[in-house]
């Protein structure tokens, strides 16, 4: 049989078109705040140099110096706006790292050690991983979790984001369809593929001449279903689009570069997750942001996005086989309550009644749940008509 | 000799006041002073004697409604084969003028003896007015002797004036009390009711004290005890009455620490201003066969004993008393019999005060260790800066005049805010626990105090574990290639004052004077005060 896209029929785009126009509209309208600006190097090296200065002060009055971090921890510090998500609020309170405890005192070192590495890496215009900074030391340092957090702890400390600190994160992510861009070092890539993905690339500030004519983004939560569309050929049958994932929960360049397309191409967005509290958390995460990346907020939320599926209530309304539901864990519940009690459910209130149903249910679904329905039910059936006939919330 | 005598009176003064107090149901620590002061000068009588005069002066409070002709009698009835002269003098006659502020209160005690005896009899006095004031803290007692017109002072308790030779702090570990068993024949002779025994562990010096790589091993445990109303139960130089320490295994199962305990008969007053233990052991392990370095740290084992009884009601003063006294000679059998209760209470407050103080020490070596990390991090960013007002404002900062010397002075300014204030100036006061402004900025669990706020109690000046100001600092090597080396005396001298603390008991007392309220309160009920 001759392959034909769902999308070559001319109204199959037709509601996406429409909701993109509303996302246009509401952009012009004056919502959302100016990203954060990026800080220059030598902003970069008199923050440090701030810092230092006011630790040789403290120490020239027999005082023991202390480090001060905005505490992203604590809800009280958090606000939320739709517009932009999850962010801190201005004058939040703080915690200190102070040098004189057996508690903190290496923390309050390795955060210096940090710096010293950023400070140099900054002076000479390289670029390090986190993985990097790791592995430089990884007797002082102890896990990668802890370098990961101090360079968090930094960035919010000296106000810039991570990237102008030429820390890079390792991208786990990948991303296919319809989009060429061309990398910092010259690199041209596309995405337009048959059964293969590129990798989300490590330095999102660093790509120009992005071109797509996508009419819409769809983040997929797991590798698994990702590489099943992949195999489905979906982006051909939907072209023109975009999928992306970030393997579960994203890392900080997938998030970038979901955040990177919207803001150029005010694309739709959607997110397939799996019809459990996880799957939720991880689209809060891409739509309105996390706590301990809340300082970095404009930078990386996209409060656009919309929950395409797998909804709870497509599982009734699908029938989807009992015996492929899997019941919801103590852990689970516990999730979906706190997911519950989170400042943006009260402005989603389609997204609370879908999580109400989960809890009802007592059940949660994955995606692969599907093709208990049929094999390619997804790509298929499934995905086509949610997008055709605006199934998303 | 006389220092029995007056350290009975003393006893009885004490046990006395604590009587009041506990029958007016107070339960704080006693609080007060007592004068003891001692004029000797030639006997007129005699050849090679000195005849002298002990006076012992206290407060209306501390006594308030003690009669001195019953008080009189009293003592005179306690000390019935003392040969020397008791006395109560009129207000009028004072020895000095140091008892004009504590009168109306003063008895006399007259004797005559020998020089050498004299010598002992001052030193067994002043080894019985230490160790009383580590259990009544809050007492001073103001000793004076004036030998044919040659006056000397000391002052035990917080009253000591002058600077004081900071001793070791100690971070002592309260056990909970044992109810020993009182065997029948005990109990015929005269100790009703239940005997408590609650121990109090602790270990010298604390682990501030010791630098990062030192090591440090265990070489003495001492042991003091203490009976009703907090008095020592022995007397220096007295013959051993309680022989069941004579086994070393009796108080700790050594085995269980890898060590092993030779009881140490060689105390002696030989060392004026020096708490001497009730008994002593040598503490040896199996890596003392091989040579120790040098650098090692010797601590000492704090081991503090309190007996007391309580049969349920309140004894008669006067039976108190007897009873209080006859406990010390029926108290070998009795620790004979309750031997493992002992024992596992002991171990209790003993694996605490260990496990407090290794905890110490590893934080201690967490502090050190950041050090230097700190220092390379910051001396990276300043070296390799190329702002010019930002290297010279830095070094200007900490008066340096290159990047070695701004190194060398950074490291030390970190170690100098993680001394201890008990090993530099004592007056230099612990930083303020977190005050409201900072708890206002949410720091919740990285707000530490500093690690020195920790090391609560001092420890009586002790025999062999004076530590004092003289103990260097090393820092840790690690390439710096350099250490800063303070001064280091070998071996500080006993002062002549030991004092207690400063001269304004502070946050730094408050744990010692925590346990022994607590100490106060747990024995308060009993049949003594």
């Amino acid at each position: 049989m001759a392959f034909t896209p769902w999308s070559s029929k001319a109204s199959f785009f037709r509601v996406l078109d429409q909701h993109r126009v509303s996302l246009i509209k509401s952009l012009k309208e004056g919502h959302g705040e100016a990203p954060r600006k990026e800080a220059s190097s030598s902003e970069v090296l008199a923050a440090i140099e701030n810092i230092i200065q006011d630790i040789i002060i403290s120490l020239s009055r027999n005082e023991a110096p202390f480090l001060k971090i905005d505490n992203r921890s604590n809800w009280e510090n958090i606000k939320f706006e739709d517009s932009v998500g999850l962010q801190m609020i201005p004058h939040c309170t703080t915690k200190k790292i102070k040098s004189d405890s057996a508690k903190s005192a290496q923390r309050f070192a390795l955060i210096l050690k940090i710096l010293s590495m950023i400070y140099k890496l900054v002076q000479s215009n390289t670029y390090a991983t986190k993985r990097d900074i790791y592995y430089t030391d990884i007797q002082l340092f102890g896990n990668q979790k802890i370098v990961d957090n101090i360079i968090n702890d930094i960035s919010c400390m000296l106000k810039v984001p991570r990237r102008n600190l030429h820390i890079l994160s390792t991208s786990k992510g990948l991303i296919a369809g319809s989009l060429s861009y061309i990398e910092e070092d010259g690199t041209k890539v596309n995405c337009t593929c048959g059964s293969t993905a590129v990798a989300v690339p490590s330095n999102i500030q660093g790509i120009r001449n992005l071109i797509t004519n996508a009419k819409f983004l769809l983040i997929v939560e797991k590798d698994a279903t990702f590489q099943r569309l992949l195999d489905d050929n979906f982006c051909n049958k939907l072209s023109p689009c975009i999928i992306i994932t970030g393997k579960g929960v994203p890392d900080l360049n997938t998030r970038l570069l979901v955040k990177k397309l919207w803001d150029t191409f005010h694309l739709p967005i959607f997110t397939l997750v799996d019809a459990d509290p996880h799957g939720i958390e991880i689209m809060c995460i891409y739509k309105y942001g996390s706590m301990s990346m809340s300082f970095e907020a404009h930078n990386l939320t996209v409060p656009t996005i919309r929950w395409l599926g797998l909804l709870p209530s497509d599982i009734k309304r699908l029938n989807v086989p009992r015996g492929t539901l899997i019941p919801l864990t103590k852990q689970d519940q516990m999730k979906l309550d706190s997911i519950l009690k989170r400042p943006y459910i009260t402005c989603q209130p389609f997204w609370k009644k879908e999580m109400e149903i989960m809890a009802e249910l007592k059940m949660k679904a994955e995606i692969q749940a599907l093709t208990f329905i049929s094999s390619d039910y997804l790509s298929r059936v499934y995905l086509p008509n949610k997008l055709q006939f605006g199934g998303w919330i | 000799m006389a220092a029995r005598p007056v350290c009975e009176i003393l006893k009885y003064v004490i046990f006395h006041w604590k009587w009041e107090a506990a029958a007016g149901s107070r339960k704080d620590l006693l609080e007060g002073e007592l004068l003891i002061s001692i004029e000797a000068s030639s006997s007129e009588h005699q050849a090679n004697t000195f005849h002298y005069v002990t006076t012992i002066a206290f407060a209306e409070s501390t006594c308030g409604d003690l009669v001195p002709k019953q008080f009189l009698k009293e003592i005179q009835l306690l000390l019935s084969g003392f040969s020397g002269k008791l006395t109560w003098p009129s207000k009028e006659a004072s020895c000095s003028q140091d008892l004009s502020d504590l009168v109306p209160f003063q008895m006399t005690v007259e004797v005559d003896e020998k020089p050498t005896t004299l010598k002992t009899d001052c030193l067994v006095i002043k080894q019985f007015l230490h160790k009383t004031s580590v259990v009544h803290p809050k007492v001073t007692f103001h000793f004076s002797m004036k030998v044919n017109g040659v006056l000397s002072k000391e002052t035990f308790g917080p009253g000591s004036p002058g600077v004081q030779r900071v001793c070791s702090r100690i971070h002592p570990v309260l056990g909970h009390p044992v109810a020993l068993f009182i065997p029948d024949e005990e109990a015929h002779v005269g100790l009703p009711g239940e005997l408590t025994l609650t121990p109090a562990a602790a270990l010298c010096p604390c682990g501030h004290q010791l630098y990062p790589n030192q090591t440090s091993r265990l070489s003495t445990a001492f042991v003091f005890l203490y009976g009703p109303s907090g008095l020592p139960l022995t007397f220096p130089n007295q013959k051993n009455l309680l022989t069941v320490f004579d086994n070393n295994s009796y108080l700790l199962d050594w085995k269980k620490y890898h060590l092993h305990a030779v009881p140490n008969l060689n105390i002696s007053l030989e060392e004026d201003s020096c708490l001497l233990p009730d008994v002593s052991y040598r503490i040896e392990s199996p890596e003392q066969s091989q040579p120790q370095d040098s650098g090692t740290e010797e601590e000492v084992l704090l081991l503090f004993l309190f007996v007391d009884f309580s049969n349920g009601f309140r004894a008669q003063l006067t039976e108190a008393w007897g009873m209080q006294a006859l406990l010390l000679t029926q108290l070998n059998s009795i620790l004979l019999q309750n031997r493992s209760l002992v024992q596992a209470a002991v171990h209790v407050a003993v694996d605490q005060a260990l496990g407090q103080h290794c905890g110490l020490v590893k934080a201690q070596q967490k502090l050190q260790a950041s050090i230097p990390v700190a220092v390379s991090s910051i001396l990276s960013i300043v070296a390799g800066s190329t702002s010019r007002s930002f290297r010279a404002l830095c070094l200007e900062t900490l008066q340096a005049a290159d990047t070695q010397e701004f190194r060398m002075r950074l490291h030390r300014a970190f170690q100098q805010t993680l001394l201890h204030p008990s090993t530099c100036a004592p007056k230099n006061p612990l930083p303020e626990p977190a005050g409201p402004e900072e708890r206002k900025d949410g720091d919740k669990s990285l707000e530490e105090p500093v690690a020195g706020s920790c090391c609560l109690g001092k420890a009586p000046r002790l025999k062999r574990c004076c530590q004092g100001e003289g103990v260097g600092r090393r820092t840790q090597a690690d390439g710096l290639g350099e250490a800063t080396q303070p001064p280091v005396d070998p071996k500080p001298p006993c002062p002549q004052a030991p004092g207690w603390g400063s001269p304004e008991p502070g946050w730094e007392d408050s744990l010692w004077l925590q346990v022994l309220s607590n100490l106060s309160e747990r024995l308060g009920g009993g049949s003594g005060p």
